[in-house]
């Protein structure tokens, strides 16, 4: 063990020594608390310090309370020397976080058996901090993985992109590393667009990998796995599933138990992108908002629906909408407008709509903008309590 | 304690002394619930009334404890106040669970 011996009066300070080394300690000798306290800070390896108590520059009480406040990177092991009757020190000494006392004269049978105390803890401590080392190590590999899942997470996302006259843009922002809202948008035929925006219940690990896998069920538009196109071996080989086909479905596929309730919202549309009739059917997610440019006017597409995975067999119903040129549809997560404010009031959906109201001439990256800064203005904080997702799209034939 | 429940007849009624049953408190209500199901009960009314704000994990603790009956009695919710009617409108609770006004109401329904 790595002793410091602080002692002023020479002699005493060289017994010492000669009696620790011999039993097989590394010693290193100051004359006073100042010396002391620079030889802890550069001699890293000192676990133990023996230290008198009446020194001159720096006694070896002040030693005490600079070493337990001073952060010196390990534990260290304090004995303190002290006159033999000498109670009332003692008290002062341990309210001050001295370990352990020895009395003056030294006797070195009781010295050798305080240090075997004093070295037990020391290794204790050290088996502590090699555990806390480990721990340190274990949370940043997890926090490693989770990085580059959320980097995985990034890349399932569809491109802002115009397929078949209709365009799509889009705002995501986990609330933790990893989120559990998810959005997607593709081509199913040669004139439809299948496009949809969900919430897993919950943030975090779970409920992200339960996104993904939704994420590939969604956009699987081919074989007989498809759910959101039906195949036959005959003319016409094909239909695209309903909206509200495709959510029962997913629903009874999806049953969640008591114990784990990963169940999620979901907004799914079908667009005709030659007529621009869009069919929408909802599971218990905030209503999508009808951007009708003509008559600038904003109109939330009321649906309900419970949940999927909640209860099995549960029916879904759709709506139609007929899109002029230039409509357009924002589906969003709760994320946007239960974003609260220092008061703790909520961003709401009429202010939303005033956003949306308010950028009706402008071009989706624009409206993408704008409401993402009305809600972080509206927030007041960097980031945000909920995952934050929406998905604007645009028909404009 | 941020719930209590007592006996009103056959049915135990359940109240829940936050104004928020969120993600922070969900965990924990739902061991509550499944507790008390284990215990034998049967006809659970959870008490809403002081509850300002609910978010998907509330709603799952609620549904957690609809389904770990079973169908086995009865679980219904009362005294929803506007933000959680309003949750419960928008993802149709009212298809799963009986709503009722008042835990009054919900005891006297049998």
């Amino acid at each position: 063990m790595n002793i410091l011996i602080v002692e002023d009066a020479r002699d005493q300070r060289l017994m010492l020594s000669v009696v620790l080394k011999k039993q097989g300690h590394t010693v290193l000798e100051a004359e006073h608390g100042k010396q002391a306290l620079e030889i802890l800070k550069e001699h890293q390896e000192v676990r133990i310090i023996i230290s008198d108590w009446v020194m001159p520059e720096m006694d070896g009480l002040e030693l005490l309370k600079q070493v337990r406040k001073t952060d010196l990177g390990r534990y260290l092991y304090f004995i303190l020397l002290t006159g033999n009757t000498d109670h009332e020190a003692v008290v002062e000494g341990m309210n001050h976080g001295a370990d352990d006392f020895l009395a003056k004269p030294v006797n070195f049978d009781e010295l050798s058996a305080r240090l075997k105390a004093g070295i037990r803890i020391i290794e204790l401590e050290k088996q502590l901090e090699q555990q806390k080392q480990q721990l340190v190590q274990a949370i940043e590999t997890v926090e490693k993985d989770l990085e580059s899942a959320a980097r995985a997470q990034e890349v399932l996302l569809a491109q802002p992109a115009t397929i078949q006259h209709v365009s799509f843009d889009w705002f995501f922002k986990p609330s933790k590393i990893l989120g559990g809202d998810m959005f997607g948008y593709q081509a199913i035929d040669g004139e439809t667009l299948g496009f949809y925006q969900l919430d897993v219940a919950g943030h975090g690990i779970p409920s992200a990998l339960f996104s993904f896998t939704l994420n590939n069920i969604l956009s699987e538009t081919s074989g007989r796995g498809s759910i959101v196109k039906e195949t036959f071996d005959q003319a016409p080989y094909y239909s695209v599933r309903t909206p509200e086909k495709v959510l029962a479905s997913l629903n009874n596929r999806f049953q969640v138990t008591p114990e784990s309730m990963l169940y999620f919202t979901i907004a799914y549309g079908l667009i005709n992108s030659r007529t621009g009739e869009v069919t929408l059917s909802q599971a218990g997610h905030p209503p999508p908002l009808w951007i009708r440019r003509e008559k600038s006017v904003v109109e939330p597409v009321k649906g309900g629906g419970v949940p999927i995975g909640m209860m099995p067999n549960m029916e879904y119903t759709s709506c139609t909408l007929q899109f002029q040129p230039g409509d357009r549809l924002f589906l969003y997560s709760d994320g946007v407008t239960e974003c609260e404010n220092a008061e703790g009031e909520q961003f709401g959906e009429s202010r939303l709509l005033e956003c949306l109201k308010d950028s009706l001439d402008e071009d989706l990256k624009s409206v993408i903008d704008r409401v993402e800064k009305n809600v972080r203005d509206w927030s007041e904080l960097d980031r945000f309590d909920d995952d934050v997702t929406y998905l604007l799209l645009e028909w404009k034939p | 304690m941020a719930f209590e429940h007592r006996d009103e007849g056959h049915f135990t009624v359940v109240q829940i002394e936050e104004t928020r049953l969120d993600a922070s408190i969900a965990e924990a209500f739902k061991t509550y619930v499944f507790d008390l199901i284990d215990n034998g009960k049967t006809a659970i009314v959870i008490d809403l009334a002081e509850v300002r704000f609910m978010d998907s994990s509330g709603l799952g603790a609620l549904v957690a404890g609809l389904k770990k009956l079973s169908g086995n009695g009865t679980f219904s919710l009362a005294s929803a106040q506007p933000a959680v009617k309003d949750l419960f409108d928008l993802t149709s609770m009212d298809k799963l669970f009986k709503l009722h006004s008042s835990v009054d109401e919900a005891v006297k329904g049998g």
